[in-house]
């Protein structure tokens, strides 16, 4: 069963509309898809998400409609948007506590994970690392990435491992990095 | 939504905007040493900074708290509840900023001076709430419906010589604009 399932999915904003995103992506699998522009990007990356509603189509998250059901849909999904968080390594602990708080999680776990996690994602910028950190530490089974920075496929897919990724981006070289990881993890798995 | 959640939530936009909460506590407390007679002073002046407080909630200021929010396992009325905390923390401590203002330049009624502006600012604040999700003339309804709302606030406590009914039509007020702020909420598309 398909952990994120759209159908025709359109979001229409004024005079300003989607085009309709048809896709599967099942537990474990990774779907990069590219889109014309950032902002048609970032709204389908919403919709995947949960957060934002289609305006026509279907958007099911593990079989729940983000239109009744979006809590149940952001337990699953976590989003990790494009813009970077202002934040430095000094504001690390608040932020995973403040993350952990949100999601309840319990904080001496959420605390370990974080720094499994930033230890496995090595020299990565912390402000491209934290909402990763962020999203990770509650297990979500589905993670949405918000045109992610394609010099860190690799790193974003090996902490992402065992579970369902769906990145959006506005050229064909940065998805291929993405699916191009994928196969090399496949592969080395 | 659990108490840890509201706390985290309301404890990190008070920390992001604790410039803002400052300057209106020091500005409450200046107005207040300068003009601690009449009640007129705290409602309308705190009322307005309860405006503003409300208005710097609008989505877009603290993006990365936006999105945390938004993609959190809470329901609309919840995140409003905890959203409408913060102004009204903010508010409600200005408006102290001034009582403890006028108490010291000797106004004689200070304390039930503060009882009548901290229910005013209360309702301005979370009536303005519903300014942040809205855009254009709508907006502008709402702020200006907010400060309608504390001057009626003002005429039933000070004209009208009732604080009960004052309290009671704030109270009211508060109920349907935090019900309003949620449904708003819920409904909001963050795009």
């Amino acid at each position: 069963m398909p952990l994120l399932r759209m159908r025709k999915a359109c979001f229409r904003l004024g005079s300003w509309s989607v085009a309709p995103v048809t896709l599967d992506v099942g537990p474990c699998e990774l779907a990069a898809r590219t889109f014309a522009s950032p902002r048609e990007a970032a709204v389908v990356a919403l919709l995947a998400a949960g957060i934002a509603k289609a305006s026509s189509g279907c958007v099911l998250i593990g079989d729940y409609d983000p239109r009744l059901q979006s809590v149940a849909c952001k337990r699953i999904a976590g989003f990790i948007p494009h813009e970077p968080v202002a934040l430095d390594e000094r504001d690390f602990g608040a932020y995973i506590a403040y993350r952990a708080a949100l999601w309840n999680v319990d904080a001496r776990l959420a605390f370990a994970r974080a720094a499994e996690l930033r230890a496995a994602l090595g020299d990565m910028h912390e402000a491209f690392a934290l909402p990763l950190i962020g999203a990770l530490i509650a297990m979500p089974e589905l993670i949405v990435l918000d045109r992610p920075v394609p010099a860190y496929a690799e790193r974003i897919l090996r902490v992402a491992e065992g579970r369902a990724v769906f990145s959006t981006h506005t050229n064909v070289a940065a998805a291929r990095a993405f699916r191009r990881s994928a196969v090399l993890r496949a592969s080395q798995a | 939504m659990t108490f840890r959640a509201l706390t985290a939530l309301v404890a990190a936009r008070l920390y992001e905007q604790r410039r803002v909460v400052i300057y209106a506590c020091a500005a409450a407390l200046l107005v207040g040493l300068l003009q601690p007679r009449e009640a007129a002073g705290p409602v309308m002046f705190c009322s307005f900074l309860g405006i503003l407080m409300a208005l710097a909630q609008s989505p877009g200021r603290y993006p990365h708290l936006d999105r945390c929010e938004q993609s959190a396992p809470l329901f609309g009325r919840e995140l409003a509840r905890a959203k409408a905390l913060v102004p009204c923390i903010a508010a409600a401590l200005a408006t102290t900023a001034y009582a403890a203002a006028a108490f010291v330049g000797g106004a004689p009624n200070a304390p039930y001076a503060f009882a009548i502006a901290l229910a005013a600012v209360i309702a301005t604040t979370l009536i303005a709430l519903s300014a942040t999700l809205r855009l254009g003339s709508s907006r502008a309804l709402y702020v200006l419906l907010a400060a309608l709302a504390g001057a009626i606030a003002y005429a039933l406590a000070v004209a009208a010589h009732s604080l009960l009914a004052e309290l009671g039509f704030c109270a009211i007020a508060s109920f349907l604009a935090l019900r309003q702020y949620g449904e708003a909420l819920a409904r909001y598309d963050p795009i």
